[in-house]
Formats: C-alpha cells, sequence, structure tokens
C-alpha cells in the first residue's frame, strides 16, 4: 500500500506545491488584515485548497489507464482505496498545518478576539474539505472523471449545504439558524468526518463491482 | 506439460458483443498470440483473464490458482502491459520504480535501470514528455523488473518502430528459453506472433476460431488462387473461407498438400497468419 500512497501524491506532487503556495500566499495576506472573520475564511479556505487537487489526479490516473493497471499489481482491491483515503486525509493535514501557521501567527499578534472564532475557522475547513472529498471520490468512481470539475464543484455545494441544514435543524438548541454557532460547527465537522469514513466502504463497495476496460 | 495460463468456456455478454465460450492454454516456456480484428473479443478477453471485468462464465487459472481466488504470491508473478502507458504521466521512471519496489517485494532495481539504458529510456524524465513507443518500453521494462513467471500484453508492440519491435521481440523469446516462463501477447501485427508465437489463438466476432501450434498452422493452411472456373471445381468442403478480388478467387485451405494434389492445376501457396485472418474476417466462411 506504500508503493500506492507514494504514487498518489507524486501524481498530484506539482498541485500539492501550488497549494502550499497559494495557502502560504493566503497566511501571509492574513498578517495584514487582521479581522476575526477574515481569517476565519482563511482557515478554512487552507484546508480546503489540498483537496481540490484530487478530480484532477484522479482524471489523470483514468487517463494515463493506472486506475486499471494497479489493479494488477500485487495488492487488494480495499488497498487501492485505503490508499486513496490516507492520501485525501494526508491533505487535510497538510490544510490544517498550514491554517496552523495562521493561527500560530494570530496567536502571537492578539488578532483572534476569542478562542471559539479559531475553532470555527477549522470547523468549517474540515466540514468543506472531509465531505468534499468523500462524496467526490465515490461519485468519480460510479460516473467517472470526466467532469471533475462540475463533481467538485457540487460535492463543495452539498457540504456547505450540509452546515446550512445542520444549522436549521439545530435552531432549537442554538437558539436561532446560526452557522457559526460552536455546536453547529463542531456536530458539521463530526458529520462531514462520518461522511468520509462511510465514504469508505460506499467506494469499496463501487469499486468490487466496477468493470476496467 | 505444465501451464501458466488456461481458461476453459470464458464467456462474457454485453448488450451488443458475446464473448463466447474461448478456452486455450498457456503451457510453460511458450508465447502464445492472441489474433482477431479490432473488437473481436482480444481486451475483454485479457481483461477477464486480469480480472478487471466480471466473467460471466467459465474458469481461468493463473499459475494454477483460480482468477476468482487469486492471491497476492500469485499476483507478484503476472507481469501485465496494455496498449500506451500504464503510469502516471506525471512520474519519471525513477519515480516509477520507487513506486513499484514498495509493491513488488520481487522488484530488481538494477535490472530496472539495466533495462532503462538498454532501451534508452531516460530515467529523469516525466512520463508525459516520452512518445507513445517510448512509453511502451517503459511498460515493458517495468514488466520485466519484478521477474515475472507469466507475461500478459495487450497491443504491446503497437506504436513501436521495427528496430525497437525487433529488440523486445528478442526479448521475449529471452524470457521463454528457461521453459519456466510464459508470454500471452494480443496483437493485431501478425508479423511480430508469426517472429516469437509457439500457438495461435485466432477469436474473431467473439468466438474462438482456433487455437493451434503456429508451425502447424503455417505448414497446414494454403490459399488456393484460382479463376472463377477453378474456384467452382473446388469441392466445398474443402473450403475454410474465400474471398474474390478482381478477377482472382482466394481460397482458404486447411489442409495446403492435400489441396495441391487435389487440384494439381491451381496455384497452392502458403498462408501467412495475416492472410488467414484477412480471409476469415474478409471471406465468406
Amino acid at each position: 500500500m506504500k508503493g500506492l500512497i507514494r504514487n498518489n501524491f507524486y501524481s498530484m506532487e506539482n498541485n500539492i506545491k501550488i497549494s502550499f503556495i497559494l495557502a502560504l500566499f493566503t497566511a501571509i495576506v492574513s498578517f495584514f488584515v487582521k479581522h476575526d472573520a477574515f481569517i476565519q475564511m482563511i482557515i478554512a479556505m487552507q484546508l480546503c485548497i489540498f483537496i481540490v487537487n484530487v478530480g484532477t489526479s484522479l482524471h489523470a490516473d483514468v487517463v494515463s489507464k493506472w486506475n486499471k493497471f494497479e489493479l494488477t499489481l500485487p495488492v487488494k482491491y480495499n488497498d487501492v482505496i485505503k490508499a486513496k483515503y490516507i492520501s485525501f486525509s494526508m491533505l487535510i493535514l497538510f490544510g490544517i498545518f498550514m491554517g496552523s501557521i495562521t493561527v500560530i501567527y494570530a496567536y502571537v499578534t492578539s488578532v483572534f478576539s476569542n478562542v471559539q472564532s479559531i475553532f470555527y475557522g477549522y470547523e468549517f475547513g474540515l466540514t468543506l474539505s472531509a465531505t468534499t472529498a468523500g462524496i467526490m471520490y465515490p461519485l468519480m468512481l460510479k460516473i467517472g472523471t470526466e467532469k471533475n470539475e462540475m463533481i467538485i464543484i457540487l460535492s463543495a455545494i452539498a457540504a456547505v449545504g450540509l452546515q446550512v441544514l445542520l444549522s436549521a435543524v439545530l435552531t432549537p438548541l442554538t437558539g436561532e439558524m446560526n452557522m457559526k454557532h460552536p455546536l453547529v460547527g463542531t456536530v458539521s465537522a463530526a458529520a462531514a468526518l462520518a461522511i468520509f469514513v462511510c465514504s469508505y466502504f460506499v467506494s469499496v463497495k463501487i469499486y468490487r463491482h466496477k468493470e476496467f476496460y | 506439460m505444465n501451464t501458466a495460463l488456461t481458461i476453459t468456456g470464458l464467456t462474457k455478454k454485453y448488450d451488443n458483443f458475446t464473448l463466447d465460450n474461448i478456452s486455450f492454454s498457456v503451457p510453460s516456456g511458450s508465447i502464445v498470440g492472441l489474433i482477431g480484428e479490432n473488437g473481436a473479443g482480444k481486451s475483454t478477453t485479457v481483461n477477464s483473464i486480469l480480472g478487471l471485468i466480471k466473467k460471466d462464465g467459465g474458469k481461468i487459472t493463473i499459475l494454477g490458482q483460480d482468477i476468482d481466488d487469486l492471491d497476492y504470491t500469485v499476483k507478484e508473478k503476472v507481469g501485465v502491459v496494455f496498449d500506451g502507458s500504464n503510469f502516471s504521466e506525471e512520474l519519471t521512471p525513477i519515480k516509477l520504480s520507487k513506486v513499484l519496489r514498495d509493491i513488488y517485494s520481487s522488484w530488481d532495481q538494477s535490472y530496472f535501470n539495466d533495462l532503462l539504458s538498454q532501451l534508452d529510456i531516460p530515467a529523469a524524465k516525466k512520463i508525459k514528455t516520452f512518445s507513445k513507443g517510448m512509453k511502451m518500453k517503459l511498460s515493458i521494462a517495468a514488466a520485466f523488473a519484478h521477474h515475472p513467471h507469466l507475461l500478459i500484453l495487450d497491443e504491446a508492440t503497437s506504436g513501436l518502430d521495427p528496430v525497437v519491435r525487433d529488440d523486445i521481440l528478442d526479448m521475449f523469446l529471452e524470457f521463454v528459453q528457461d521453459e519456466e516462463h510464459s508470454i500471452l501477447v494480443s496483437s493485431h501485427i501478425t508479423s511480430d506472433l508469426e517472429k516469437v508465437a509457439d500457438y495461435i489463438v485466432f477469436i474473431h466476432e467473439g468466438k474462438m476460431i482456433f487455437c493451434m501450434p503456429k508451425d502447424e498452422l503455417l505448414e497446414r493452411y494454403g490459399i488456393i488462387k484460382c479463376g472463377a472456373a477453378q474456384f467452382d471445381a473446388v469441392d466445398k468442403n474443402d473450403i475454410v473461407a474465400y474471398r474474390k478480388q478482381d478477377y482472382e478467387w482466394q481460397i482458404l485451405v486447411a489442409d495446403r498438400e492435400k489441396a495441391a494434389k487435389k487440384y494439381p492445376k491451381a496455384m497452392v501457396i502458403p498462408a501467412a497468419i495475416d492472410e488467414i485472418m484477412l480471409l476469415y474476417v474478409k471471406g465468406v466462411n
């Protein structure tokens, strides 16, 4: 499985480098725009910036027929999918790492008025990235990668929709429909992680029945 | 005789195509060529063998193990090359070797490096910058570098220039020298198979027409070239397939010597593999 993960990262290498540069750029921008809401959004963006590479990378694997070839290797079907999800998790971790640069700076310069603001940035970013990856990958396995950009956009919309839905469902507990309420943020992030985990099992099932021509 | 690959009654049904009851085997130490026109079912056969598509019927065993229960150890011993590149285009051959050595326990890095030099493959260039021929050579080098017992190649020599193709065919011949290694190669370049194959399996419209030793095929089959009057005189039971070209009739016969004796006035010539295939596909059976 190590080889499969290595292959995933090699094939995304250039895009990951660009994502690091963009994440660093946004971190630098946050040094100058010292506003809670803006910094929250930067952290969220930094968490998602790496996962958007996945669509392009999956499409490239289909075009090069690697997705077909890897099944002829001495690996289990489950390992192919597991390697993908480990790679996605690492991309999200890269985002968390880059978000931390922003957080550390904000902490050092006392930009944040409260810690909850930091959490919201992470929670929203995690909701977006984990839900997007969790919806996007099985969908691409099922219908193909030709429309990968559209699938990513739809998955991201679904992620925002999830948070809106949860803020509505949790209104009795939060008092009003508030997406930035700590409870909504926490429940959304937990739901996104649950979607991500469930998505692995769905993908394994799709993969087992998929035919490669 | 041991067999590296056995296919019995392989069937795969699609809405508009059926691979129907294909049976053949690849004996150890031999090269088996799978021929047929585009869409005949060669790739469907190869994909079924590799478990990439689900067969509807039949049994396939690779190195003695049923493909439905294929484990790591057997997959380690199988090398696969598809038409075109098999690898992520962003990789370089060096990075590819790092990927594959983490996957194959039998990966031989020094052999892979030797193959890269032998086949003039730049080790540090990205695969996306390679020509089709270069990508094929890389795929072949990667397939050889983990010392497989069985090589399965789908149109592996297409896109290669004649010189490189010849080198690759020599590699195939060397590979099967020790009688433990075997190759199944599907190709529409029948001249390649005429050079290296021990057995020829011919698939036409999803059905297996024949599976026989290449030498026997080339010794036995013949083409009668004649005019209309002679064509009418030929016993229809002797005709495998025929076609008319301008004023000449070409009749494929399964027993050249017998035909030459039976029709002494007709010109009976040996049939090359592509002529046999052509008459089956384009002629009247």
